[in-house]
């Protein structure tokens, strides 16, 4: 072989090694660009394109007159775009420095999130902090400021357990809700309207389609889409009403030494509650931006739950405020006729109970047990009717189930019967437990809204409504997308008479009865009552008041109960007074003074 | 002037046309890589000095065409000295960036000498080779050639630049290939350096070693030495058929593209031309290396065909190490791309190997009249 051909053989080797280097080379932009290109060119927009989002503003909650109850306000918020590249150290700790939240926290954060959406860090940021960020850009890329509307609560712990609150979503909440378009970090309805409401309210985030560079610093804008607000709603309540409920039960708290408390105020002929109050409260902005542990733990380790709503979650013995049942039963079933009278000598004579403190009234009729709340009369009533046909007259009224009002966790309260012992207890059932019953003692357990429907079902000559909170339902542009009426949800199967007979009695329960020395001679509208001091086991006895008025044409119904507040004529009867005379306006002439009061919101 | 016509008739119209053709696109592309980062006072910067550079290169080579590249053979011994004490200047007197020693400060350039070492070494070794066309059969025959490439590419490798080490490389195998070696010995010899290879594997750097393991894997460290590969493949791959059009790649303009106009320029073409200017180019590429081995082929002697497959072994391999490495089938080892990536030492020293493969071209028509 000679050297040419040696040299010629091994150069078309060397040519052929590099036609294939080139083939193969262009093969692999084959794949990449045109096999793979579609995917490759997702991840290029996936670098470059961030999502801004634009938070709707929540519905805003207005009483029965247009008094703004609930808003927004603006509120900073500092977020990390996320980026392709690491976030430097150095910007995490100046950041960490800023806003005096610890590194590993940010860390935290950053490595919890996916998806392309901003990384909150701190909500609800002050403007010195907002400015300085917004002038040293350069020292903090990546970092954007949010602007995001914060849940205000105007009144604090007034209407707490009405309007609820809201607060971030948690994990649980984003399992059950993802397909209904929840995402994590959302704000969400937690308790009262705004959790039944949350999906009115809520509305439709918008956002800002933004390029990036690697270092997350906006280049432009591609496409925004403007947020939503959330639907308004229009409640039943009355603020000044609600407001003097408010106080009226601080101050007796106060005054008495008690802690707890609760109180609902209805229309007895539509079911539109105005005031809905339970005490010990709390400030629903607490929770706006995530509950500080040291507010929670004040909150947590408080022994009379501020967290219950008591108005429909709290179950107490009627007590008296249960003759109304028993007495509306009697005179239907014509156990006892109106002008009969029992002989009260302290006790009844098959089996010794007797009144409270053993007064005896002598001979009565029923209009005077009622007004006077005489246990004698009432034991001999549930003796007549036994415990089949109270359980019976329990039921029409609508105890031992909810009311259906829009609030979450209402309880049913326990209606005593035959049944229920059998399967609690396996045991017969005795003729004192019907004596205990027919005075709303023993297995009798209502919530203050039970009772407040109770009362109200007199008064509204024997129909039920159903308790209501929100009026309507009005969208951003002023259209009402949903107009809320009184439905009548029961009737009770008793002839007009007889009811005429319950009122009556129990209007002398304000004029001469266990109320009276409250309301006194003069009082200007004539209101019917009932009081109402339920044994407790575990201390105290519990105070009821419930009452509706104007007697001859009844706009308000109100029950209160003062827990472990002792005589419902002292501890309850005080708070529904001041009530009634909020709703009723005849505090008008100190008007002045009390508006400015009423306005200004507690701290 | 020292443009004689006579040759001008006889240069390599293709493989100019193919050369002048890489440059334009090299300028185009620079500017659009850079003018997102430079203000705009300075828009042109890289631009200019990167085509000035191209016009004094190509100045120069006008010039040289007036010389037989013959008159090289006195030289190799001279200019392989010079290189070793180039590459030592680097070591003391080198310039640091990103822990690598390889540049030298001459007034307002700065240069790299690896990059003008290729072309000694190919020149040099070229001299030393082109008595033993066909001789390379033993062991014995082969080591002083080993040891005489072997030191400089020490020197490079201590610098640390395994780039240019390993271009080192492809242009000994490229030479002792064309210089006939028996294929026996290339056997064992590759056989003896894939059994070296744990042992090499120790004496590389930590940072080395990463790239190696991230060549294999990216997301071994996605956002550190991986990110380099996925964000160029992302950048090659969203370009798809026709690219997002010239200064339209986002990969590229909003910096997630690094090095974009240097080492990972060829990112830029795939992903602002589409595949159709990635082949474009590549075909490009193919043309000079095919003129390359042509050339070598009618070379009027051995030390002409050695010299043509040793320019054309190291321009071949720079390109399949730097477009594979875009492409993610090749590992990171900053090895430009030739007459594209921005950086005026390797353009010089690509310029002055095309200048030679034409003065061999033109010196063998001479023959022919």
């Amino acid at each position: 072989m000679s050297e040419k051909d040696l040299f010629s053989g091994r150069l078309k080797v060397l040519g052929y090694i590099i036609v294939l280097v080139i083939v193969v080379l262009i093969a692999r932009m084959g794949y990449l660009q045109v096999y793979d290109g579609e995917y490759y060119a997702s991840l290029a927009d996936g670098n470059r394109i961030r999502i801004v989002p634009a938070v709707a503003p929540r519905g805003t909650m207005y009483d029965r007159n247009g008094n703004m109850l609930v808003t927004n306000h603006p509120g900073f918020a500092v977020s990390l775009l996320p980026l392709t590249e690491p976030v430097s150290e150095d910007v995490l700790n100046r950041l960490s420095g800023l806003l005096n939240v610890p590194v590993a926290e940010i860390h935290k954060k950053i490595d919890d999130h996916v998806g392309f959406d901003p990384i909150r860090i701190k909500n609800d940021v002050g403007p010195e902090l907002t400015t300085i960020i917004a002038e040293q850009k350069d020292l903090y890329p990546g970092v954007v400021i949010e602007v995001l509307p914060i849940r205000e609560y105007i009144y604090h712990e007034q209407g707490a357990h009405a309007f609820g609150y809201v607060s971030e979503i948690s994990d649980a909440e984003l399992e059950k809700k993802k397909e209904e378009g929840y995402k994590s970090g959302d704000i969400i309805g937690k308790f009262g309207l705004e959790k039944i409401y949350d999906h009115e309210l809520r509305g439709e985030n918008g956002g800002e389609q933004v390029e990036v560079d690697v270092t997350g610093k906006p280049v432009q804008v591609l496409g925004r889409k403007d947020p939503t607000p959330g639907n308004d709603l229009y409640l039943t309540i009355d603020k000044d009403i609600q407001a003097a409920a408010e106080k009226a039960i601080d101050e007796q708290l106060v005054q008495i030494g008690a802690h707890a408390a609760a109180a609902v105020v209805m229309n007895p002929q539509t079911g539109e509650v105005l005031a809905i109050v339970s005490r010990p409260s709390f400030d629903p902005n607490l929770f706006v931006n995530g509950i500080s542990s040291k507010n929670w733990e004040r909150i947590n380790n408080n022994p009379y739950y501020p967290m219950d709503n008591k108005a429909i979650t709290g179950e107490y013995p009627p007590g008296s405020t249960f003759k109304i049942v028993t007495g509306t039963a009697a005179l239907s079933e014509a156990k006892v006729s109106p002008e009969e009278k029992i002989f009260d000598s302290g006790h009844h004579w098959l089996i010794p109970k007797g009144n409270a403190d053993g007064e005896a009234l002598g001979w009565i009729n029923f209009e005077e047990a009622m007004a006077h709340s005489d246990n004698v009369y009432f034991y001999e009533m549930g003796n007549r009717l036994g415990i089949d046909e109270l359980e019976r007259y329990s039921r029409m009224f609508g105890l031992g189930k909810t009311t259906g009002i829009n609030l979450p966790y209402e309880s049913e309260g326990l209606v005593a019967s035959r049944k229920y012992k059998e399967r609690v207890f396996n045991e017969d059932w005795y003729l004192a437990e019907t004596f205990d019953a027919a005075i709303g003692q023993g297995f009798n357990l209502v919530t203050p809204i039970q009772a407040a429907m109770i009362m109200g079902e007199i008064a509204a000559n024997g129909k039920r409504y159903k308790p209501y909170l929100v009026d309507k339902i009005v969208d951003g542009n002023g259209n009402v997308v949903q107009q809320f009426k009184p439905e009548l949800v029961g009737q009770l199967d008793v002839e007009d008479r007889i009811i005429r007979l319950v009122q009556r009695g129990l209007r002398g329960v304000t004029k001469f009865g266990t109320a009276a020395f409250v309301f006194g001679r003069d009082y200007p509208i004539d209101i019917a009552g009932k009081t109402g001091t339920a044994e407790n086991p575990h201390g105290r006895d519990h105070g009821w008041f419930v009452a509706y008025g104007p007697f001859d044409n009844p706009s308000i119904v109100v029950a209160v109960i003062v827990e472990q507040g002792g005589y419902g004529s002292q501890s309850a009867v005080p708070i529904g007074k001041k009530i009634l005379d909020a709703a009723f306006h005849l505090n008008a002439p100190k008007a002045a003074d009390a508006d400015k009061d009423k306005n200004k919101p507690k701290n | 002037m020292f443009i004689n016509k006579k040759n001008l008739r006889k240069t390599d119209v293709v493989l100019l046309v193919a050369v002048v053709a890489i440059v334009v696109m090299s300028l185009v592309i620079i500017d659009s890589a850079t003018h997102i980062n430079t203000p705009s006072e300075e828009r042109y910067w890289f631009v200019q000095r990167q085509g000035i550079f191209a016009l004094i290169n190509v100045a120069i080579a006008v010039f040289l065409m007036n010389f037989d590249y013959k008159m090289l053979q006195g030289y190799g011994n001279k200019i392989y000295i010079f290189n070793l004490i180039m590459l030592l200047a680097v070591m003391f007197v080198g310039q640091s960036a990103l822990g690598v020693q390889r540049w030298i400060q001459l007034g307002p350039v700065s240069i790299q000498p690896s990059e003008f070492s290729k072309i000694i070494m190919i020149i040099a070794l070229t001299n030393l080779l082109k008595d033993k066309i066909g001789k390379l059969n033993t062991f014995s025959d082969l080591l002083p050639i080993a040891a005489y490439v072997g030191l400089p590419f020490l020197l490079v490798l201590k610098q640390p630049d395994l780039g240019t080490s390993l271009v080192f490389m492809a242009i000994f195998f490229g030479m002792i290939f064309a210089c006939g070696i028996n294929l026996k010995l290339l056997a064992g010899i590759f056989g003896a350096g894939v059994a070296m290879m744990p042992i090499l594997w120790h004496f590389l750097k930590d940072y080395q070693k990463m790239r190696i393991m991230v060549f294999m894997d990216p997301n071994v460290d996605p956002l550190g030495s991986g990110y380099h590969i996925i964000q160029s493949k992302i950048a090659i791959g969203s370009g798809m058929l026709f690219g997002k059009g010239l200064f339209e790649g986002t990969q590229s303009q909003l910096n997630f593209l690094p090095e974009n106009h240097t080492d990972f320029i060829f990112a830029v073409v795939g992903e602002e031309l589409g595949f159709v200017g990635a082949a474009f180019l590549l075909i490009l590429y193919l043309i000079v290396l095919w003129r390359g081995i042509q050339i070598a082929k009618q070379a009027q002697d051995s030390f002409g065909m050695l010299m043509a497959v040793g320019i054309t072994s190291m321009l071949a391999f720079h390109v399949l190490v730097n477009v594979g490495m875009t492409a993610g089938i090749m590992p990171v080892t900053g090895i430009p791309l030739p007459f594209m990536s921005y950086g005026v030492s390797a353009l010089t020293t690509n310029i002055f190997a095309i200048t030679i493969l034409l003065n061999i071209y033109m010196r063998n028509q001479k023959l022919q009249f």
